[in-house]
């Protein structure tokens, strides 16, 4: 019996300690979190080996964390085993700051002088400040990127939509009829980033006075646009995967992200380029974007060392992050992109002049996500002519704003 | 003595501690949640039954229309799916015992092995299947339609991994009661004269009638909950027409933005107990016409 009652402690000791070793790594570790599930990760393990590789003080021990939203929130609850450093994406922003989880990078940015508004491009280092307090430093800015076929607007004698770097939505419309069967001039891959581009091309917005704005003209005339292509049959059909479609050489441009440019390579035969997202007007473009950014979690047990620690990292990072361009992704740090070697990579073309690098557009309304989350659901159907689009309209709005006004009232 | 009534408690303990530790307390949180309003950052705003109210009553409501789809488009995979699940699995179960049919196991595996594999990479495998330009269906059988984005071929789709990945587990369960019934009744059966449906339906219905109330309820809970399938394989579209309400319920918590939590426990404990009482009337139904 005796035995036996030894085997079971045992047991419930080995549950026990099991459970108990998701605690925290040692004091001399910076545990850093980041979403980066895909290939991203291995770039971002390779950038924080070669911080290590010089010896700091304080090592980084990256920790790729699918479903780290929700993890977060959950740390935050418990105040147990916050990460000392982590990386979001722009638009969680403004409520985390609301929320108050954010610690401002204010100690940080005092121990390295170099960890600077002019360093940096100037909306990925604004979206972090709310209110004159800094809270993030940006790593990256990763954007809708319009990809087109070489071959193709060669076959099709149109390489001349490129000369002004605006393919405008007329431009495409001109197309029609005039395509082999089985080919599209573009494909709906991050329809709902280009919609949100068309709004800013047309002068919108999606708030006014701190109120979302869905239901509003520019985003009916956005939407009736793109419609215009869908009608023309110039889009890929309805469900398809047009993201393939573009890799297997039937369709003209395709809308996806800066990320993709490693995929599109990897495709043999497919000779690409890239350009800004189309336009409804040959005057204005945009490339909805967003953006990775760094960002210390509240936490009472990180010592200012530690935080100081993190500005070496940082500032290591701002230095070195060329590695990141590999990502596809188009680099925060000016030194970076200034350097002669960000040049061959292909995202280097957002970055080429003072108008491409306004094009990128981070939007910082707080409830942007929402707005993001109705466009996403909604869009598809609207520009396919599946719904009617006045009344989607007003659904889309109600959407946002009864989302809103759960979350509001949810908060201190 | 007192040393002997707790040895009970060190067997099932590890049992116990996993249950209360990972169900019983985030349920009762969750129920809990449901009363509140949250974002799972800041502390829950107690709120009373306001949540149940806006779901159940305000028809203007976002929420209310999300768990009216996410409801009835969750009934729609139940009763789809359920009778096929019970019905396929036991007809292949009954079969596989007729004695000309050689190689059980490697069937019984081949059939059950679906079941092993994870949603999301037997999603694209299926996905690549009904895929328009490289798939199967479209380029041997010649069909024309885009398959996840038209109906009812979105639920076509749906059902078919769900019958794929889920007939195993019943099968299994089928076969080992089968295997349990006396030979003997079946050699006297056929002795009077019983034709092999007579067989079915008077010996082997009865005596496996605990494990047939056991899948039937246990399939219908497990289909109430389904997720994985319309998220991988339609994306709840076409217009939102295949959204179950487990869908809502995580786009609600942990989706865009700031987290619903509150209203997405709440139609959470909505589904929980729709699952409690349809179980328990097919429990009651099934064993009273059983008895």
């Amino acid at each position: 019996m005796k035995k036996k009652m030894g085997v079971s402690l045992i047991l419930v000791w080995l549950a026990v300690a099991v459970l108990g070793g998701c605690g925290n790594g040692d004091k001399n570790t910076i545990t850093f979190w980041t979403p980066l599930t895909g290939d991203d990760g291995a770039y971002m393990d390779q950038l924080v080996k070669d911080y290590n590789a010089t010896n700091p003080e304080y090592k980084v021990k990256h920790v790729i964390t699918s479903d780290m939203y929700t993890k977060i929130s959950t740390v935050l609850n418990s105040g147990k085993g916050v990460p000392d450093l982590s990386i979001i994406h722009a638009d969680r922003v403004p409520s985390f700051v609301k929320q108050g989880v954010l610690e401002p990078m204010t100690t940080v940015m005092q121990a390295q002088p170099e960890l600077k508004e002019d360093n940096y491009l100037p909306q990925a280092w604004a979206t972090g400040n709310v209110e004159g307090t800094q809270y993030t430093v940006p790593l990256d800015i990763h954007s809708n990127a319009m990809y087109y076929n070489k071959n193709l607007l060669k076959k099709y004698n149109v390489e001349s939509f490129l000369d002004d770097d605006v393919v405008t939505i007329d431009e495409i419309l001109s197309l029609q009829g005039k395509l082999d069967e089985g080919d599209y001039v573009v494909n709906d891959a991050l329809l709902g980033w280009v919609v949100l581009a068309q709004i800013q091309n047309l002068g919108g917005g999606i708030e006014q006075d701190g109120k979302p704005a869905v239901n509003t003209e520019a985003m009916k005339q956005a939407l009736t646009e793109i419609k215009k292509i869908s009608d023309a049959g110039l889009m890929t059909p309805f469900g398809e995967d047009g993201y393939l479609m573009f890799q297997a050489g039937n369709v003209l441009f395709s809308t996806d992200g800066t990320w993709s440019s490693t995929a599109h390579a990897s495709v043999e035969g497919l000779d690409f380029g890239v350009t800004n997202i189309y336009s409804t007007s040959a005057d204005t473009f945009t490339n909805r974007a967003s953006s990775h950014l760094f960002s210390m979690l509240k936490n009472e047990k990180r010592t200012d060392e530690k935080e100081q620690a993190i500005g070496q990292f940082l500032e290591f990072i701002r230095e070195h992050s060329i590695e990141w361009a590999k990502a596809g992704q188009i680099v925060a740090s000016k030194q970076v992109i200034e350097s002669p070697d960000y040049d061959s990579y292909i995202q280097s073309f957002f970055t080429s002049n003072d108008k491409e690098i306004e094009s990128l557009y981070i939007y910082t309304y707080e409830y942007y996500p929402y707005v993001a989350e109705a466009v996403d659901t909604y869009a598809g159907d609207i520009v396919r002519g599946n719904v009617d689009i006045d009344e989607t309209l007003v659904t889309m709005q109600k959407f946002v704003e009864d989302k809103i006004a759960e979350g509001n009232s949810g908060a201190k | 003595m007192n040393k002997k009534s707790l040895t009970p408690f060190f067997f099932v303990g590890p049992h116990l501690i996993l249950f209360i530790v990972f169900i019983l307390l985030p349920t009762i949180y969750g129920i809990y949640a449901s009363f509140t309003q949250w974002n799972l950052i800041n502390d829950p705003v107690w709120v009373g039954l306001a949540n149940y109210k806006t779901i159940l009553f305000n028809t203007e409501s976002t929420f209310y229309s999300q768990f009216m789809n996410g409801l009835k488009n969750t009934l729609i995979f139940v009763v789809l799916s359920v009778p096929v699940l019970i019905i396929i699995p036991l007809m292949i179960a009954v079969s596989l015992e007729h004695k000309k049919v050689k190689m059980k196991n490697v069937i019984q595996s081949i059939l059950y092995i679906p079941g092993l594999i994870s949603i999301s990479a037997a999603a694209l495998i299926w996905s690549l299947i009904f895929n328009k330009q490289l798939g199967i269906t479209n380029n041997i059988f010649g069909s024309e339609t885009v398959w996840a984005a038209n109906q009812p071929y979105a639920w076509l789709i749906i059902i078919v991994i769900t019958i794929w990945g889920g007939v195993g587990g019943n099968m299994i369960i089928y076969r080992a009661s089968i295997s349990g019934v006396s030979k003997d009744l079946y050699e006297s059966a056929e002795m009077d004269g019983a034709g092999p449906v007579r067989r079915f339906s008077s010996i082997t219905l009865p005596s496996i009638r605990f494990p047939l109330i056991y899948t039937f309820v246990m399939t219908t809970a497990g289909a109430f909950n389904v997720f994985g399938q319309p998220l991988m394989m339609t994306d709840g579209g076409p217009r939102q027409s295949t959204t179950v309400l487990m869908m809502y319920i995580r786009q609600l918590a942990f989706g865009h933005g700031e987290s619903i939590a509150g209203m997405a426990s709440a139609m959470a404990v909505l589904l929980g107990l729709v699952i409690l009482v349809i179980s328990a009337l097919q429990y009651y139904v099934m064993n009273r016409n059983a008895s």
